[in-house]
Formats: C-alpha cells, sequence, structure tokens
C-alpha cells in the first residue's frame, strides 16, 4: 500500500479550465466587436471643433453660480428631488411588502409553477427603465406628480418584491414550520416565525431602495418632472456652465447626504450596539428614523401637492382604455422589427462598451480608490482622496449629462452614448472594486511584500486573484443595470431602443411602442439570462 | 542574537511574543521601540530596491500561512521568489508558470507534488502547510522563519519538515529560528532554546544542556 502511495508521482500537466477561458475569449470578441460597431476603428468619432465649448464647460467648474437667487432655486430644486424620491420608495416599499408574499416560494409551497408565473409576470415592470415608465405615464395622467411617483415606484416595487421574497425565503424556517405545525395559518405563522428575522434585511434594503431613488428623481427630472435634474437640463440647454456646475455639485451633496443617511441606518441595522443593564437600550437614530419616514412622506405629499383623486379621474380612465386600444396588437410589421433588432444590437454594444470601460477604469483607479490598510504618506492619501471625490462626481451626474458633454467633441452616434454610460459605471465600479479590495485580509499580500515582493508583483499575486471574481460580479450586475441605463441616453438621441422608443412616443405611434416595449423587455431578460450564467462561471 | 548556522527554537505560553519576534525580523511588525537587526542590516535604514534585496533573503513560514487561496499551488510557490524576478516575469509566469522543474523539486520534497496545478484553497490544512513550506524551499533566503511550521503535520511529516527546514538553512550557510509548542521537536531539531514570557527572555541554553523535563518546569513557571 504505501510504496504506492511513496513512489514520487511526475506532476500532472497544467490543465485550464475549458468554460473559463471560452467565456474570457468569448467576452473578448464582444468587446471587439462592440468597438467595431461604434465606429472606433473605421471614420471619424472625434469633432475637433466642439473642444472650444467643452473648455469653457470644464472652465465652469471652477466658477459655479452660487448667486441668492439661483441657490434659492437650487433649494426648492432640491427639495422636489428630494420628495419625489421619498414618494416614489414609499411606493416601492408598500407594493414590494405586498408583492413579497406573491413572489416567496413559502407562499407556493411545492406548487412551482405558480411561482414560476409570479417571477415572470414581475420581470414585465422591471426590465424597463423609470424614464419609460414617467414617458408612459405622461400620456396617462397628463402633467400630474403622481407621474414621477409612479414612473419610481412601479419598477421599484418590482425589484423590491423580489429581494423581499428573496429575504422571506433565506430565513431559517424552524419557528415557522413549528407554528405551522401547532395549527398557525400561513399568514399569523410568517407573521410570528419569518418576519421578525427578516426585518433587519427588510429595513436595510428599503434604506438603500430610498438611496437609488434619489438617482432616479434627479434622472426623471431631466425628462421634465421638476427637481434637480430639471434645473440641470434647462441651464444646459440655454449654455450657461456655471449654473451647471452648481447643480452638479448639488446633486452630488444629495447623493452623499442619502448614502452617508443610508449607511448610518444600515450599520445599526446590521450591527445593534449591545445594551446595557437591564432595560433594553433603544437607538435613538433608528427609533427615529421610523416617525421622521412618515413625516417625510406626509410632508412630501403636501409639498407635490398630490391627490389621490388623479388616479381615479374619468380622464384618466378614458386615456388608459384609449391608449391600451390603439397599443394592442403590436405591429409586427419588416421594417419596423428589422430596424428593432439593429437597434436592439446597437443597445448591447453600447452597454458592452460601457462596462468594459469601466471594469478597466475601476481595476486602474482601484489601488489609489481604497482606503491604505497601512499607514501612509500625505502623498498617497492626497491622491486617494482625489481619486474618491472624482469617482463620486463621475456617478452624481446622470449619464445623459454626460452624454452631452460628451456630444461636444464626438459625433453623434453609439459611441458618445456608450461612453457617457461608462463613465457613470466607472463611479459606480469604481466605489465597488475599492470597497472589495478593503475588505480583503492584508496580511497574504503583506507576507509578499515580506519576501521581498516589488509592489506590482505583490500586487498580481497577493491582491489580484483574490478580488478578481468579487469584481467580475459586481462588473457583470452593472453591465444589466448599463443596458436598461442605454434607453435613458438612447432618448437624447445617442441611438439604440431608447432612440426608437422616442419616435415611436413622439409620433404616437402606440403599436410600434408595444413592439419596441416587448423587445426591450426580452432584451433585457436575454442580459440577465447571459450575465446569471456568466457568475456562475466566475463564482 | 541569533548566530550564523544556529538552530534557534523559540518556547513558551501563548501570547508570551513568539510571532511578535518573528514578525520584527521579517518586517511585517514594526518595532514601537528600539531597532531590529537583520542579516547584519537595519531594516529601518533601508528602503526601496535595497529594503526589497534584505526582504529577499529572510524566508518565513507564516502561522498562518498567509497563501493567496484562489491561486494554484504552483505560483503560490513561485510567490517565494518574485522578490528576485523582474515584475514582467512575475506577471507572465502566472500565465505560463516559470521554472517549473524547481517548483516540482520543492513539491515533491514536501510531498504534495501531485497537487501542483489545483487551486490552493481546494487543499487540506496539513497540505497547505506543506505549500508554504515549499515557497521559502525556493525562496532559499539565508534566514529562515517559521511560526509553529508543522502544527497541521502527522508526527512524521512534523520531522520530515523540520528537517528540511534546518536542511535549506544550513545549505545557504544561514540560520533558522522557529516557534515550536512541542518540547520534544526543539531539542530534537534545534541547537538552542529561547524561553519567551510576556516579550521577555526567560530561558536562553543550548539545547544538548536541556532535558524535556527542564522545559517542562519552564512551561509550569511561566504559567
Amino acid at each position: 500500500m504505501t510504496a504506492v502511495v511513496e513512489r514520487p508521482a511526475a506532476p500532472p500537466p497544467l490543465r485550464r479550465s475549458r468554460v473559463r477561458w471560452a467565456w474570457g475569449v468569448g467576452a473578448l470578441v464582444v468587446v471587439v466587436w462592440s468597438l467595431a460597431g461604434a465606429g472606433l476603428f473605421s471614420g471619424d468619432v472625434l469633432n475637433p471643433a466642439g473642444t472650444r465649448q467643452l473648455a469653457r464647460f470644464a472652465a465652469g467648474a471652477l466658477h459655479p453660480d452660487l448667486s441668492g437667487d439661483f441657490r434659492q432655486v437650487l433649494l426648492t430644486s432640491a427639495l422636489v428631488t428630494i420628495a419625489y424620491a421619498a414618494l416614489g420608495s414609499a411606493t416601492a416599499v408598500l407594493a414590494g411588502a405586498a408583492g413579497a408574499l406573491a413572489l416567496a416560494r413559502t407562499t407556493w409551497g411545492r406548487r412551482r409553477g405558480g411561482w414560476l408565473l409570479a417571477r415572470g409576470l414581475v420581470a414585465v415592470p422591471r426590465g424597463l427603465h423609470e424614464v419609460v415608465w414617467g414617458l408612459l405615464l405622461l400620456n396617462v395622467l397628463g402633467l400630474d406628480p403622481w407621474v414621477g411617483v409612479l414612473a419610481i415606484g412601479i419598477p421599484y416595487g418590482a425589484v423590491t418584491a423580489t429581494v423581499f421574497a428573496d429575504l422571506l425565503d433565506e430565513v431559517p424556517r424552524g419557528a415557522h414550520d413549528a407554528l405551522r405545525a401547532a395549527g398557525a395559518g400561513r399568514g399569523a405563522a410568517a407573521l410570528y416565525g419569518l418576519l421578525p428575522q427578516a426585518a433587519g434585511g427588510l429595513l436595510a434594503y428599503s434604506s438603500y431602495r430610498l438611496e437609488c431613488a434619489v438617482r432616479s428623481a434627479v434622472v426623471l427630472g431631466l425628462i421634465g418632472a421638476g427637481g434637480l435634474g430639471y434645473q440641470l437640463s434647462l441651464s444646459f440647454t440655454s449654455l450657461r456652465w456655471e449654473q451647471v456646475w452648481s447643480c452638479v455639485y448639488a446633486l452630488t451633496a444629495l447623493c452623499v447626504a442619502a448614502v452617508v443617511a443610508g449607511r448610518a441606518v444600515r450599520r445599526r441595522l446590521t450591527d445593534p450596539p449591545p445594551s446595557a443593564g437591564d432595560r433594553p437600550r433603544r437607538d435613538v437614530v433608528l427609533t427615529g428614523a421610523g416617525p421622521a419616514t412618515v413625516a417625510l412622506v406626509v410632508w412630501s405629499c403636501w409639498y407635490l401637492a398630490i391627490s389621490p383623486a388623479a388616479l381615479v379621474a374619468d380622464r384618466t380612465r378614458q386615456q388608459l382604455t384609449y391608449l391600451l386600444g390603439q397599443a394592442w396588437p403590436p405591429r409586427l410589421s419588416g421594417p419596423l422589427v428589422g430596424s428593432l433588432l439593429r437597434a436592439a444590437v446597437d443597445t448591447v454594444q453600447m452597454s458592452v462598451i460601457a462596462v468594459a470601460l469601466a471594469t478597466t477604469g475601476a481595476v486602474l483607479l482601484s489601488g489609489l480608490a481604497a482606503r491604505p490598510v497601512h499607514r501612509a504618506g500625505p502623498v498617497r492619501w492626497g491622491a486617494g482622496a482625489v481619486v474618491r471625490l472624482g469617482l463620486l462626481l463621475l456617478r452624481a451626474v446622470p449619464p445623459p449629462v454626460w452624454a452631452l458633454v460628451l456630444l461636444f467633441v464626438l459625433r453623434p452616434g453609439i459611441l458618445p452614448g456608450a461612453l457617457a454610460l461608462g463613465v457613470y459605471t466607472l463611479g459606480v465600479l469604481g466605489r465597488l472594486t475599492a470597497e472589495a479590495l478593503e475588505e480583503l485580509e492584508p496580511r497574504p499580500a503583506a507576507a509578499l511584500t515580506a519576501l521581498g515582493a516589488r509592489p506590482v508583483a505583490g500586487w498580481l499575486y497577493g491582491v489580484a486573484p483574490r478580488a478578481v471574481g468579487r469584481v467580475l460580479v459586481h462588473a457583470l450586475y452593472r453591465w444589466e443595470v448599463a443596458v436598461r441605463d442605454t434607453v435613458l441616453v438612447g432618448l437624447l438621441g445617442a441611438g439604440g431602443l431608447g432612440a426608437l422608443l422616442a419616435t415611436a412616443l413622439q409620433t404616437f405611434d402606440w403599436p410600434a411602442v408595444t413592439t419596441t416595449l416587448v423587445v426591450l423587455v426580452l432584451l433585457t431578460l436575454a442580459v440577465d439570462l447571459v450575465s446569471d450564467r456568466a457568475r456562475d462561471v466566475v463564482r | 542574537m541569533v548566530g550564523t548556522g544556529e538552530r534557534v527554537a523559540l518556547i513558551g505560553p501563548s501570547g508570551a511574543g513568539k510571532s511578535t519576534l518573528l514578525g520584527l525580523a521579517n518586517g511585517t511588525v514594526e518595532p514601537t521601540a528600539g531597532s531590529v537587526e537583520v542579516l547584519g542590516s537595519d531594516p529601518a535604514a533601508l528602503s526601496g530596491a535595497g529594503l526589497r534585496r534584505l526582504r529577499a533573503r529572510v524566508g518565513t513560514v507564516h502561522q498562518h500561512l498567509e497563501l493567496v487561496g484562489p491561486l494554484r499551488v504552483v505560483h503560490n510557490v513561485n510567490a517565494g521568489r518574485i522578490g528576485s524576478w523582474p515584475a514582467w516575469r512575475a506577471a507572465w509566469s502566472l500565465l505560463r508558470p516559470h521554472g517549473v522543474p524547481e517548483v516540482a523539486a520543492a513539491l515533491r520534497a514536501v510531498g504534495v507534488q501531485e497537487r501542483m496545478y489545483e487551486r490552493t484553497d481546494r487543499l487540506s490544512g496539513g497540505q497547505q502547510q506543506r505549500v508554504a513550506v515549499a515557497r521559502v524551499l525556493v525562496q532559499r533566503p539565508e534566514l529562515v522563519l517559521a511560526d509553529e511550521p508543522a502544527s497541521a503535520l502527522d508526527p512524521a511529516l512534523t520531522d520530515r519538515t523540520m528537517t528540511l527546514l534546518t536542511e535549506l538553512a544550513a545549505g545557504r550557510g544561514g540560520s533558522l529560528v522557529a516557534s515550536l509548542h512541542d518540547p520534544a521537536l526543539a531539542l530534537r531539531h534545534c541547537s538552542r532554546v529561547v524561553g519567551l514570557v510576556d516579550g521577555r527572555v526567560e530561558l536562553d541554553a543550548p539545547a544538548a544542556a536541556l532535558t524535556l523535563a527542564d522545559l517542562a518546569a519552564f512551561y509550569r513557571r511561566s504559567g
């Protein structure tokens, strides 16, 4: 026996994982194909005539408009944005809570068919961007504050319902099953056996949704819902660069405030301070967050002068019936389907370029963006702060604004749209990548430094192999988001399905709108599926 | 002071400062007071390439191994010598492993050659410990530091690993400092035993002058 084990065996030959290589080569091919599709390897993409305008725009960064009048405008705009975000996410959380019961495996038990159907239905509201919902609702409700609220509430509600359902399903089932065995009904068992354990996760996710809703409210402003986004587009179209930059700084401050508040709540939820003495100590921030949220929602209703009457008005019902009658059946004519397919290809190429650019940039910047583990010199610290601030600015400005800026120096086409999305996604991915690095255990890399490795080699051997999986998973998630966001830049003429949708909406060509929406939802579903498989390979 | 060619066993209760002392020697722990001299140089006075050259001459088997889990075993072993490689070679080697024969020899010496191309985190604790030893073998340092280098190994492998480490140190005319829990191991493989209690040296004697009973008495005294 032992003789067999002890014979020195030659090491087996190096075997690479075929699946991973296939995915890797495939991804590279798709990126090159997308760049070629954007015209990067053929013809002019630059428009040098616009450089002076770009320079004037950039110069505005140092001279934002801080006059008293404009400060007043910014303040009221910010309040409108906050009100939309608050009401939109409140609607989403309520809808999500109700929808979660319909989507949880717990509810369906062994009836898998019903569960799959419910999940399939919820994919439709999820697959459409907030702005698409906004434009559709505008045609039903007219210029009413409900448009902005529901445009956030519907897609967010669908996502929230899915996440809430997953949270409920992941809760340990012991208590619930014991209650059921003791004769409790489904509802009572869920209320006492599941909800208390899932509460922390549900609240944490709700606060995260509020953060996202601030960005969405800004974007909806760009299409006319009012608030900071609206002010930004007004200043932009009147070429008032110093006002544009004031808006950008106000947006950044608002996003930072939302993130800081959200993080404070979430940290307290996941990691509550120990209670001293025999009385349970209440956390002031958490206890205050409840009434504060209710007050915020009530104030938002008042500030936007929102009234339920608009939803049940006769005109609304007539308009909805008319639109649904017009929109069905969808148009399936050859030219439309052909141009939709071409637009779908453009959409995919835009999103691929955006994510490729963002991932590359995020990895290159991550070394500086991550807070150093060991004490660092003032130069390293300063560079890190500048990079982090830059990334914050990139993700605070909505992609359509970046697209408008890039159109100064780039010829129209899918490239400016792709770059605009890429710049915005870089802001998000840069932060996520830096966080991934900060969370790594520092000792293995320190061990390599201790045996004399250069910084580059230490990073290649000690840091990159451990972070690459997480970074790619984030990048794939952002790809799904980017596909939805292409609509946003497309509405402004950057091409893709968004541009076709804009044309169809402007000409009230409702059958074509339906077809476009169907293609859009199918495309997002397909991308989600591919991204899901790719994530499995990466993990 | 550790002289050339010495094989020093560090013993003492947990928390006595064995790992800290080894960390001071390889540069992962910075002194809060006083100074450290390693292989005739003061690491605090060096920087850049000079510091890297000094560090490449000190090899460590860490207590928690500090291997990179998602990398294949071959790269973790090669990581032992990236200190003497140019950056491009370190990068290229991740695609086409460089110097495979030496890696294979080191892995054969510790008995895990058949796992060469596996992901390191798929190996058992004992196998990973042997990979960490192989990493030091290809590094060929003059000063070998080992923090509990055999904690996850069975008695036969423990003896073999200690022999490998002492031979490695002797081959370069260098020294070995190993923290060990097992007094018998200390007496069998080392020429000198240093006992630490609360960061102070409470025992320092040639191994030949000590018996197992002496070491048991030291552990009793230090609580």
